[in-house]
């Protein structure tokens, strides 16, 4: 289980894979899923790349994949779901893969040219008895000849159309009847028409069953026609025509007996093609099923490979030693089974030749990478989807699991809607594993299964807050009995519409003690319940808010000591949270003040939160009262029927003083806040700009001898320095951080000038990190001090969205409750009003879900998010990181081809 | 109303201009040509071009591959993608995109009356035929022996049919005819067509009607190099040219009357682009042709098309940028083929 607190230590480490090996051995990794490769050649071109013809061969064999799935599909065969994981073959199984796509797609394409010819014979035949049966209608249409009486038989109805009368019975017609797509009738006749300009006689008939295409199996309508013409050149051009509509002629012939005949013929080569083609079918069946089976194992299979080969390509090869070198981050507690990984990986391919991981030390920035578990994950994607953490930043989710649950509740309280909410999520965690292999493509099923941690929270927590303030279905639970307790008679109550309940005569506060839980239940009836929850849960917003925000400003330190800055600690924290807490702090101290010292007897002459609030900047102070020569503060002992003044002698006014001195303190407070502005604005800059400088003159200093050598070793090419001089480099260079040491060690062990080269390199990139921007550090700063400054009172306003949205909810349910269940229930129907009721409630229900629950969590939701991202995280949160890539086999666990 | 069209423009035609700009983004750069020009095989072709935004369009072809399997998948892809636009597009969009392919059309009749009267069979004709331009009565067309009835019978019915009323006087079908019907048909189209975007009005006219000018003047003056040397004479080539472009008239006059290459780049020389097109273009070797130079300007118009926003002209600039990009890798998928690299680096770069 990894920390939260942080994210995990990232290595990065160097790969020295043999050449035979390094399949396996990437293999391994994969399957482990805990290593990011680094592109290691991103100049070089995709098909320039060492292993692109494997990739090709991939490809080639995805291909065939593919078609094999296409005919699976044709045939309504389905890719078995199937949990099994094979392991990516070794490259030798490669070419036994490849050999079996091939047999079976060739196989297939057999088998469908076979049955292509068959179908298309098929459909020939078929037109063609259509075409004979059509065509025996046609002429015996409208009943034969000789009872002609009104009736025409269509050669005569041709003749009388296309021949002048004197001529009849002289001239011999010649027809051509073939078969046309149904949608090209209208222009084949158009075009009939005016080619042959009127002189030709078509008749058409449709033929009601659907042919089937031959080729991609589509149904196909077809129309029969027959064209009457006269004279051979009429005969030319309707063939011409025909052939451009790509219509197929078929022989017809001219008797009545031989079509017969040939009806004949033609049924029974019908029906022998018929059992043919179920042989046909019947075989490609058997193979499409032997693929069936096999054919999620290959997908995974092929997918594996390329993956492979594609993180091989990210690998530079050594030509000398046979190597492949790669790159990789890997976490740092994790390197033991990555070499593990490694030796079986070379166990596997049964190289001799061990490989190695080495440790490199680099300037590059670490992916951030959490171990989360099912519980965390989707806290942590909350705070991701804000900003992945930068490297060992202090990270926000540890906190959210409480706090987004607990803010969210603030919103949403009600024990009702909490508890559906509750029982909701506890149905998705424990049927978890059944929801999860049901693969639902509902997306937004989806995403609430993705959450259904969060909401297991959200609802236990409202259930809590809901309690608190007494609120269930906005009806109010008396659990304990209310310890407001009068003792008004029958008239009393019969007589007025609404009585004051006094606290000094009706509150039992000696007895029972204030309600045990959350609000007494006593206000549910009462008038003012409205003006008093509001009271109550701003102030609850606030003293929230800022304790949010004050532990966002903690956990800031955090982050300064873990990044070594100590001094922003001194720089930047301790104004932040002075500002913060003596503005905003300052006005929780008064809200606890007045919850303590206020009671029933001076209620009415309490000191209002706001006024004062203001008048501290406004700087206006109201001159206390001056009894009898002194000038006694505001206190409830003072005051009412036991106190020594009364409400007129203390001058009680909302601006009436707390306590003594307030003046002065407030003062102070104020002035300090102010001076936390310009430290906050200036001194980090100034202290930033001092410590470049002074690094600078150090490096100034040892700047030319390294220098100095590294050009001496790059104009030796050929001569490999030997490892006592490549150490001196390094530790010349030690000056200068001690991470290049690293480096220029590590770089050595290959060899060669690239040492050289990189060393200048990495120095160059140190060079240009150095670049100091004195304008841009002063912008940032104040950009910085300017947001921290508004933002502390914008967010501190922010956070009353707490009380609107809670208010809304509640007055949302109570709503909902009177204007349609309460309807129902006041109903004195006898039998009807049963049915009414049940309506009613029907109404209630859906609306309390869909409205209440859905859509005012789904608000609710997006409000403790914006809180969240905006409020708390924006006062320690950077956000800058990269997350961590594993290369991981997972994504080529889905059996589908990415399709075009 | 005129003035408010900008307004209204997204309403009807929003979508898929935004759709158009998105397909846009998908042409290729140059790096993109700078690497495709590296390749040594067409499978690195594929390969590469399986990184941009063309994706595995090629991935169902069975290796090994041809030039001519790639262009058809281009066209295809390009026909998809126009085809798109056309099933969801409204009024006047239809219309305007409906006049695109017209130009096509044109292309495949004057094919396949070229083929017929060579004597090839019409199925080994009707696959070169570029799919956009395909209509209904199009396969038809070998039945005509005459102009006449070639519009009696086949083109009657198309949206071409009154661009060719200037041409049935004509007696045969013969290689010169053809030429001049083709000629007289892109003459009539395009004047068509230039009067439509002038109807349309605001930015629409302005970008169009600048390009079918470009158009229209490119093919007067390739009609009239094309003309030396052979039997046509000067008042037929006069007729031939469309007059919506800039050269009209006096242009048009002048060049009416030209008898030799120089006279007709001292047409050109009146004019500052073309002045500028006819002093780059040589005949020498590295030199880049007429040709060239005429499509690098069409190009750039095509290019600056995209900076207007709420017009027509993008679909037209996208057609047409995306033929080039098809000629340029289909060029460099023959030169690659063909292992004749020496050229391989003339194709026109667009972004």
């Amino acid at each position: 289980m990894g920390s939260l607190f942080r994210s995990e230590e990232m290595t990065l480490c160097q790969l020295f894979l043999q050449s035979d090996a390094a399949y396996a051995c990437v293999s391994e990794l994969g399957e482990m899923g805990l290593v990011q490769f680094k592109d290691l050649n991103p100049d070089v071109n995709a098909f320039q790349r060492k292993f692109v013809n494997e990739i090709m061969r991939c490809e080639e064999m995805e291909r065939k994949l593919r078609y094999i799935e296409k005919e699976l599909k044709k045939d309504k065969l389905k890719i078995p779901d199937s949990d099994s994981n094979p392991k990516a073959p070794a490259p030798k199984e490669m070419i036994d893969l490849e050999a079996t796509f091939e047999k079976i797609e060739s196989e297939l394409r057999e088998v469908n040219t076979n049955a292509e010819a068959l179908k298309r014979n098929y459909l020939e035949l078929t037109e063609l008895k259509e075409v004979l049966t059509k065509t025996q209608t046609f002429f015996r249409e409208y009943g034969v000849g000789e009872q002609g009486h009104g009736h025409h038989n269509v050669v005569e109805d041709a003749q009388h159309a296309l021949v002048p009368e004197e001529r009849v019975g002289s001239v011999q017609l010649g027809f051509i009847a073939g078969v046309i797509p149904r949608e090209k009738v209208p222009a084949f006749e158009r075009m009939l028409w005016f080619a042959c300009r009127g002189n030709v006689f078509l008749r058409q008939d449709e033929i009601m069953q659907a042919l089937e295409d031959p080729h991609s199996g589509d149904a196909i309508h077809k129309s029969v026609f027959i064209v009457f013409f006269q004279g051979e050149q009429l005969k030319a051009r309707v063939r011409k025509i025909c052939e451009g509509f790509r219509a197929t002629l078929y022989p017809c012939p001219e008797t009545a007996q031989e079509r017969m005949d040939m009806l004949r013929g033609v049924t029974t080569r019908l029906e022998d093609l018929e059992i043919v083609l179920k042989q046909t079918k019947d075989h490609r069946y058997r193979v499409l099923l032997n693929a069936q089976k096999e054919i999620h194992n290959w997908i995974i299979k092929v997918k594996k490979i390329k993956a492979i080969y594609h993180t091989l390509n990210m690998c530079s090869f050594e030509h000398s030693r046979n190597n492949l070198i790669a790159e990789c981050w890997a976490p740092a507690k994790v390197l033991e089974e990555v070499q593990a990984a490694l030796r079986h990986g070379q166990e596997m391919s049964g190289s001799s030749v061990p490989n190695i991981l080495h440790k490199m030390s680099t300037k590059d920035i670490p992916p951030t990478y959490f171990m989360t578990n099912r519980f965390t994950k989707v806290f942590q994607s909350i705070v991701h989807a804000y900003g992945v953490a930068g490297y060992r930043e202090v990270n926000p989710a540890l906190y959210t699991i409480i706090s987004f649950p607990f803010l969210f509740a603030v919103m949403f309280g009600d024990t009702g809607h909490g508890f559906i909410m509750f029982l909701f999520g506890l149905w998705m965690v424990v049927s978890e594993k059944k929801l999860d292999q049901k693969k639902n493509d509902n997306e937004i099923f989806k995403m609430m299964f993705g959450g259904r941690y969060i909401i297991l929270l959200m609802g236990l927590f409202s259930l809590y807050t809901g309690l608190i303030y007494n609120d269930i279905f906005s009806k109010s639970l008396n659990l304990f009995g209310s310890s407001w307790k009068f003792n008004y008679t029958q008239e009393t109550l019969d007589g007025s519409f609404s009585l004051q309940m006094k606290p000094e005569d009706i509150f039992d506060d000696a007895t029972t003690g204030a309600y045990p839980l959350g609000l007494d239940p006593v206000w549910q009836a009462s008038i003012n319940k409205i003006t008093f929850t509001n009271s109550f849960k701003m102030k609850l917003s606030v003293i929230m808010g800022v304790l949010q925000m004050a532990s966002g400003v903690l956990l800031s330190v955090f982050n300064h000591l873990h990044f070594k800055h100590y001094s922003f600690v001194l720089v930047q924290f301790v104004p932040e949270i002075l500002f913060l807490l003596c503005i905003f702090g300052y006005l929780l101290a008064l809200i606890f003040f007045k919850w303590l010292t206020i009671n029933a007897h001076c209620a009415s002459c309490a000191p209002s939160l706001l006024i004062h609030f203001i008048n501290m900047f406004l700087y206006k102070y109201e001159e206390p009262a001056n009894i009898n020569g002194t000038v006694p503060a505001f206190h409830c002992d003072n005051m009412g029927p036991f106190g020594n003044y009364s409400q007129f002698e203390m001058k009680c006014t909302g601006q009436t003083v707390f306590y003594p001195h307030q003046k002065e303190i407030q003062t102070a407070l104020l002035l300090v806040a102010v001076l936390c502005i310009p430290i906050l604005l200036l001194v980090k800059p100034f202290l930033l700009r001092a410590q470049h400088n002074a690094k600078m003159q150090r490096k100034a200093g040892l700047g030319a001898r390294s220098h100095e050598h590294l050009v001496s070793s790059e104009v030796l090419p050929g001569q490999e320095p030997g490892p006592a001089e490549s150490q001196k480099t390094g530790i010349e260079l030690s000056g200068l951080s001690a991470s290049e040491v690293d480096i220029s060690t590590s770089v050595s062990i290959n060899g060669g000038r690239g040492d050289a080269v990189m060393t200048m390199e990495e120095e160059e990139e140190g060079d240009a990190e150095a670049e100091f921007d004195t304008g841009e550090v002063f912008v940032g700063q104040a950009i910085h001090t300017i947001e921290y400054c508004l933002g502390c009172v914008s967010h501190t306003a922010s956070y009353l969205r707490l009380w609107a949205l809670s208010l809304a909810h509640a007055q949302l349910s109570e709503v909902l409750w009177n204007m349609l269940f309460r309807m129902g229930l006041k109903m004195d129907l006898p039998y009807v009003g049963s049915i009414l009721v049940f309506a009613c409630f029907g109404a209630f229900a859906v609306l309390t879900i869909a409205v209440l629950l859905v859509m005012e969590g789904l608000s609710a939701f997006l409000h403790a998010l914006r809180l969240h991202w905006v409020e708390f995280q924006s006062k320690f949160y950077h956000g800058d990181g990269y997350l961590f890539d594993p290369f991981n086999f997972k994504e080529q666990m889905d059996p589908t081809l990415d399709d075009q | 109303m005129m003035n408010y069209q900008d307004m209204y423009f997204n309403i009807d035609h929003g979508y898929l201009e935004g759709l158009v700009r998105g397909f846009k983004s998908g042409i290729l750069k140059k790096g993109d040509y700078l690497n495709l020009v590296q390749c040594e095989t067409l499978e690195d072709l594929k390969l590469h071009l399986q990184s941009t935004d063309y994706g595995n369009f090629l991935a169902n072809e069975p290796s090994p591959l041809s030039v001519s399997t790639i262009d058809d998948k281009l066209k295809e892809k390009l026909v998809i993608e126009f085809n798109h636009l056309r099933n969801h597009c409204l009024e006047p969009l239809a219309t305007f995109l409906d006049y695109i392919t017209y130009s096509y059309m044109i292309d495949n009749i004057i094919l396949l009356i070229t083929g017929t009267l060579r004597q090839r069979p019409i199925s080994e004709l009707i696959p070169k035929c570029h799919p956009l331009g395909s209509f209904e009565q199009m396969e038809a067309i070998h039945i005509a022996s005459t102009p006449a009835e070639l519009y009696n019978a086949v083109l009657v019915d198309t949206p071409l049919a009154p661009y060719f009323m200037d041409c049935i006087s004509e007696q045969d079908l013969d290689e010169l005819n053809i030429e001049i019907i083709r000629n007289t048909l892109y003459k009539a189209y395009l004047e068509d067509f230039h009067q439509f975007c002038q109807s349309l009005g605001g930015a629409t006219m302005e970008s169009m009607c600048e390009a079918l000018a470009f158009e229209a003047d490119r093919r007067a003056f390739i009609i009239t190099i094309n003309s030396f040397g052979t039997e046509l004479t000067k008042e037929d080539r006069a007729k031939l040219y469309p007059r919506c472009g800039k050269l009209y008239p006096d242009g048009l006059g002048l060049l009416g009357r030209a008898d030799d290459y120089d006279q007709v780049r001292g047409v050109a020389d009146s004019y500052a682009e073309y002045k500028e097109l006819f002093d780059g273009a040589g005949n020498n070797v590295g030199d880049k042709t007429l040709e060239d130079k005429f499509f690098e300007h069409e190009v750039k118009q095509m290019k600056n098309s995209f900076m207007m926003q709420f017009q027509f002209g993008v679909f037209y600039a996208y057609v047409k940028l995306k033929e080039q990009e098809n000629r340029n890798i289909v060029w460099i998928a023959e030169c690659v083929a063909q292992r004749h690299r020496a050229k391989i680096d003339s194709y026109i770069e667009i972004f």
